[in-house]
């Protein structure tokens, strides 16, 4: 079963396509964005996660350039969020995960974050009886023990001010937030962990169309401002639009692929 | 003025239920089990000062200071050796069993090392503020009273300002609350569920020492006190250290005014007929709910 990477860029393209990449809403396979020349920000090699004796990856194997954004699309329930999880360590791997050319030690969460990996998770993992401002606060707690130096740092600053519609509730317990908000914050902890490199599972699971927009806009955003970008998405239209390469999972075990010759058909491994 | 004593002598043994409560309810918010030994860190700190102390002849501070110390390492070796083979492990105990078996058996191991090392007569520490009872107007207050009180609001306070003003509080809340999003951000679950394993048994230890005069401790009290507390963490649902203080403050009173006025004999018997009354009547009011579906 499969992941293909299909690096977007064939073309050499220059670093002016590279900022295009985010306006423009092509496919991965037609993107002539080119950010190739970056040097990998993640390099994941033969990356396998079991749940017992349940394999979910296999042997998966992309890298992802400093700038890029990649989106991680396959249907449901075949791996893509343990992909994720492996790579940050929030389970247990088998197989090499390099962060900006840093070996990530396995199952360690703290080290990702350290290193620049933060993941923003799969159905958003708040603390609900917290306030919406102690929620994004504790995303600082993966660089400082102090909360004067969270609350004055540039992360926690950047995190609020990028959802201005989150002023109000601030006060306000997360549980009792709507789901668009919700993952705003879930993101807004993200960011005040202070990633160069942001994973983001299923940003919009749930949501309205207009809210899910929203979260785009501001995945856009961060990207732009020179985050490195992972989406773990189902429906690849909405990711497409903003990344520039993509990962596909399928069957629940992966393939690894490279360039244009995808070593069909893939290798099956029974769980 | 009987209410007024009463009342006194209620909060005082209410603030002891509140402290055991708020022990209970918070590690248990970190750790998901629940502390059945807590009491019996406090039936070792009265009984080990005492035994230092009256026994082998050590100045008072040395005795406190040994013996705080010597539940603070046990509750260390305990966490390194039980819980983390118990629950860190790669297959990982869940569900009614790590709950409350570990720390069960744990309050049996203590009783049965406390009957060897302390025999089984009533013993206290020693009075740390001994004179007459103070009198304000027809209003008394023992000295060991005033102590408890001192300690838990001193105790309590620190506590609420740790959760309330620092990042490591909120980190404490946050694995609380999921245990899951606290990994994320890098918080160590397990240095928590030690850190106030070993701090609950250490405040524990210290309430024994300073309540030990009033009421007299044998090796089997540990399970008595063990017992309220964990009632009154009951109405926090386990989970609401806040819920649990007032419940047990108000357990406190309630036994009080019960044993002045109704029946000294019965006044326990009413005193669980209403608890279990008000459980039905209110169970979401009470936190019993959430205390069911998790």
């Amino acid at each position: 079963m499969s992941a293909e990477e299909k690096p977007a860029a064939q073309a050499n393209g220059n670093s002016a396509a590279e900022n295009s990449a985010a306006e423009n809403s092509t496919t991965a396979n037609s993107t002539a964005a080119n950010s190739t020349t970056g040097k990998a920000a993640l390099a994941v090699t033969g990356l396998s996660v079991a749940y017992g004796n349940v394999v979910a990856v296999h042997d998966a194997t992309f890298t992802v350039a400093e700038g890029d954004a990649c989106a991680i699309v396959g249907p449901n329930g075949n791996g893509k969020s343990s992909i994720l999880m492996g790579v940050t360590g929030m389970i247990r791997r088998r197989g090499a995960v390099e962060i900006f050319g840093a070996h990530a030690k396995n199952g360690d969460v703290k080290w990702a974050a350290r290193h620049g990996l933060t993941l923003v998770p799969e159905r958003r993992q708040l603390y609900p009886e917290l306030t919406a401002e102690d929620n994004i606060i504790l995303g600082c707690y993966t660089w400082t023990r102090s909360i004067g130096k969270a609350r004055r740092s540039d992360a926690y600053g950047r995190a609020i001010g990028l959802f201005p519609e989150l002023k109000p509730h601030l006060k306000q317990l997360a549980g009792t937030l709507s789901g668009g908000q919700q993952q705003m914050v879930a993101i807004a902890r993200g960011l005040a962990a202070d990633p160069k490199i942001l994973a983001v599972d299923e940003p919009c699971l749930g949501l309205a169309e207009a809210i899910a927009k929203r979260v785009y806009d501001v995945l856009a955003e961060i990207h732009g401002a020179g985050t490195t970008l992972i989406v773990v998405e189902e429906a690849p239209r909405r990711a497409l639009t903003l990344c520039n390469k993509r990962v596909e999972v399928r069957n629940g075990m992966t393939l690894h692929a490279r360039g244009d010759n995808p070593p069909f058909p893939p290798t099956v491994v029974t769980a | 003025m009987k209410f007024g004593n009463l009342l006194i002598a209620g909060i005082t043994t209410g603030s002891i239920y509140a402290m055991f409560a708020v022990c209970v309810s918070v590690w248990y918010r970190v750790s998901n089990i629940l502390n059945l030994a807590v009491g019996d860190f406090a039936m070792v700190g009265a009984l080990g000062v005492d035994n230092l102390y009256r026994v082998k002849g050590l100045p008072l501070p040395v005795a406190i200071i040994t013996t705080l110390v010597v539940v603070a390492v046990f509750a260390y070796l305990y966490d390194q050796v039980v819980l983390r083979i118990a629950q860190d492990g790669r297959r990982p105990i869940e569900g009614i069993v790590i709950t409350f078996f570990f720390t069960f058996a744990l309050s049996f191991f203590i009783d049965g090392v406390a009957k060897v090392l302390f025999g089984t007569d009533v013993h206290a520490a020693p009075t740390l503020w001994s004179g007459p009872s103070l009198t304000l107007g027809s209003l008394n207050f023992e000295r060991s009273g005033i102590l408890v009180l001192a300690c838990a609001i001193i105790i309590g306070g620190a506590f609420w300002l740790y959760i309330k003003f620092t990042l490591g509080g909120k980190a404490l809340e946050a694995s609380g609350e999921n245990s899951v999003g606290a990994r994320i951000v890098g918080i160590d679950t397990r240095q928590y569920r030690r850190l106030i394993f070993i701090g609950t048994a250490v405040i524990a230890a210290v309430f024994g020492i300073v309540e030990s005069p009033i009421t007299g401790f044998t090796y089997l009290s540990g399970a008595t006190i063990s017992l309220t507390g964990f009632i009154a963490a009951a109405y926090g649902g386990f989970r609401k250290p806040g819920r649990a203080l007032v419940a047990g403050l108000f357990i406190g009173v309630l036994e009080a005014m019960l044993g002045g006025y109704v029946s000294a004999e019965f006044g326990d018997t009413v005193l669980y007929a209403i608890l279990a009354a008000a459980i039905l009547a209110w169970p979401r009011a009470l936190g019993f709910e959430s205390a069911v579906s998790g």
